[in-house]
């Protein structure tokens, strides 16, 4: 099987795992849903303050649904003790981290429509630049999770990985946080696409560097 | 040759698990690994595979190794069926899975979480049998089978030896003396 095959039918098999799971999923829905929740109620009701807040809000649920689904993601092979088993395969060992990323991936991306729309109804937000809102969507949740995923496979084996993570995870990716949260306060406010597409290009400048970084540095973390 | 060991020595934290042990097989040879509880036969599995690096020494391998471990590490909510297929296809091979699980006598469809340890045990030899590894390295492969899973443990030790070598740790003496060409007793660093 070529090396793009073995990626699809990782990230299909883990998404199968998660879905069988459900409590892992559900347990990640109610915490995201109570946390928008909790901060529309703390910063309502007046529509000003929580259009303001929005972007923010929106962004940082999204960071810490990616931070628990990277760790889900190797959490699924730990748990098991079937990592051993990936890293028998032969060949590489870089398509583990692009399963593991495309799992993250086609998880959040559906989370983050979900989170839209709830945010959305929450917070006042207008959605009429639904297509700019996506892509930004797209290439924050793509940086977010390239990094997460390459430290929760660092991490796969340590005890106390779920502390580890976020301290080592948000001091690398404020700059994409900060790039979406900019963006999507652009479009929000009804800047012209002009304006945003800077921070469009610098998140993808962050997507393809840590994604490329990770890629070629995982392998090496893995073997350990 | 397929797996060379040279003077391999290792430690976790302060304590020695083996110590300067050299090791060679050959395609074809069945060697069982002897010796008490913490002698370190699950390390110099895990090291002959490279699950693990040694802390002094070289480890050389020829072609590709698999390791079965005690108790055998499945995802609990597959079924045998789709995880005999993922499993050929991460490692890009073919194979008649319906015959392998017939021949051990297993179900399908049925969630690994409802297979009894024999029964994870008989799966973990249909996924050795369909993978066709160079190595076959082996943790009590014979715990927790009952006396047909046994039987069908010697049939698939006698295939493996034909395109293969394999590396077994064992409690049982009676079974490495039957199967092995020869046997490596361990007595901890």
């Amino acid at each position: 099987m070529r090396p793009l095959g073995r990626v699809w039918l990782l990230a299909l098999r883990d998404l199968r795992l998660v879905v069988r799971d459900r409590s892992g999923l559900l347990s990640l829905l109610a915490f995201f849903a109570v946390m928008l929740f909790i901060m529309a109620l703390a910063l309502g009701p007046e529509e000003g303050p929580l259009r303001r807040a929005a972007p923010g809000v929106l962004w940082v649920a999204l960071a810490f649904m990616s931070t628990l689904l990277s760790t889900r993601a190797f959490a699924l092979e730990v748990e098991d003790g079937t990592l051993d088993d990936l890293l028998l395969t032969p060949g590489g060992k870089e398509w583990i981290y692009f399963g593991k990323l495309l799992f993250q991936v086609l998880l959040l991306l559906p989370l983050s429509l979900l989170a839209l729309f709830m945010a959305a109804g929450l917070f006042y937000l207008p959605l009429e630049q639904g297509l700019p809102l996506f892509l930004t969507l797209v290439l924050g949740v793509l940086g977010y999770a390239s990094v997460a995923t390459f430290y929760a496979g660092l991490l796969a084996r340590l005890r106390g990985r779920e502390a580890l993570l976020p301290l080592l995870l948000f001091s690398l990716v404020v700059p994409v946080v900060l790039a979406s949260v900019r963006a999507t306060t652009g479009l929000l406010e009804g800047l012209p696409l002009g304006e945003v597409a800077s921070w469009w290009q610098l998140l993808l400048v962050f997507d393809v560097v840590y994604v490329t970084a990770s890629a070629l540095l995982f392998p090496v973390v893995l073997e350990g | 040759m397929l797996l060379r060991l040279a003077d391999v020595s290792k430690r976790f934290g302060r304590d020695w698990v083996l110590r300067n042990l050299s090791f060679s097989l050959e395609k074809g040879e069945v060697v069982a690994l002897l010796g008490p509880n913490g002698s370190g036969k699950t390390t110099l599995l895990r090291l002959m595979a490279g699950l693990l690096k040694p802390t002094r020494g070289r480890v050389e391998r020829k072609g590709e190794a698999l390791f079965l471990p005690n108790p055998p590490a499945f995802h609990r909510h597959l079924t045998a069926r789709e995880h005999l297929l993922y499993d050929l296809a991460f490692h890009g091979k073919g194979g008649d899975w319906r015959g392998a699980l017939g021949r051990f006598g297993l179900p399908a469809d049925l969630p690994l979480l409802a297979f009894s340890s024999g029964m994870k045990k008989r799966l973990a030899l249909a996924r050795l049998i369909l993978l066709r590894p160079h190595l076959w390295l082996l943790d009590e492969p014979e715990t927790a089978l009952d006396a047909e899973g046994r039987a069908l443990l010697l049939d698939v030790l006698q295939e493996a030896r034909r395109e293969a070598g394999v590396v077994l740790a064992t409690h049982d003496r009676a079974l490495a003396e039957r199967v092995a060409d020869r046997s490596l007793e361990l007595g901890g660093a």
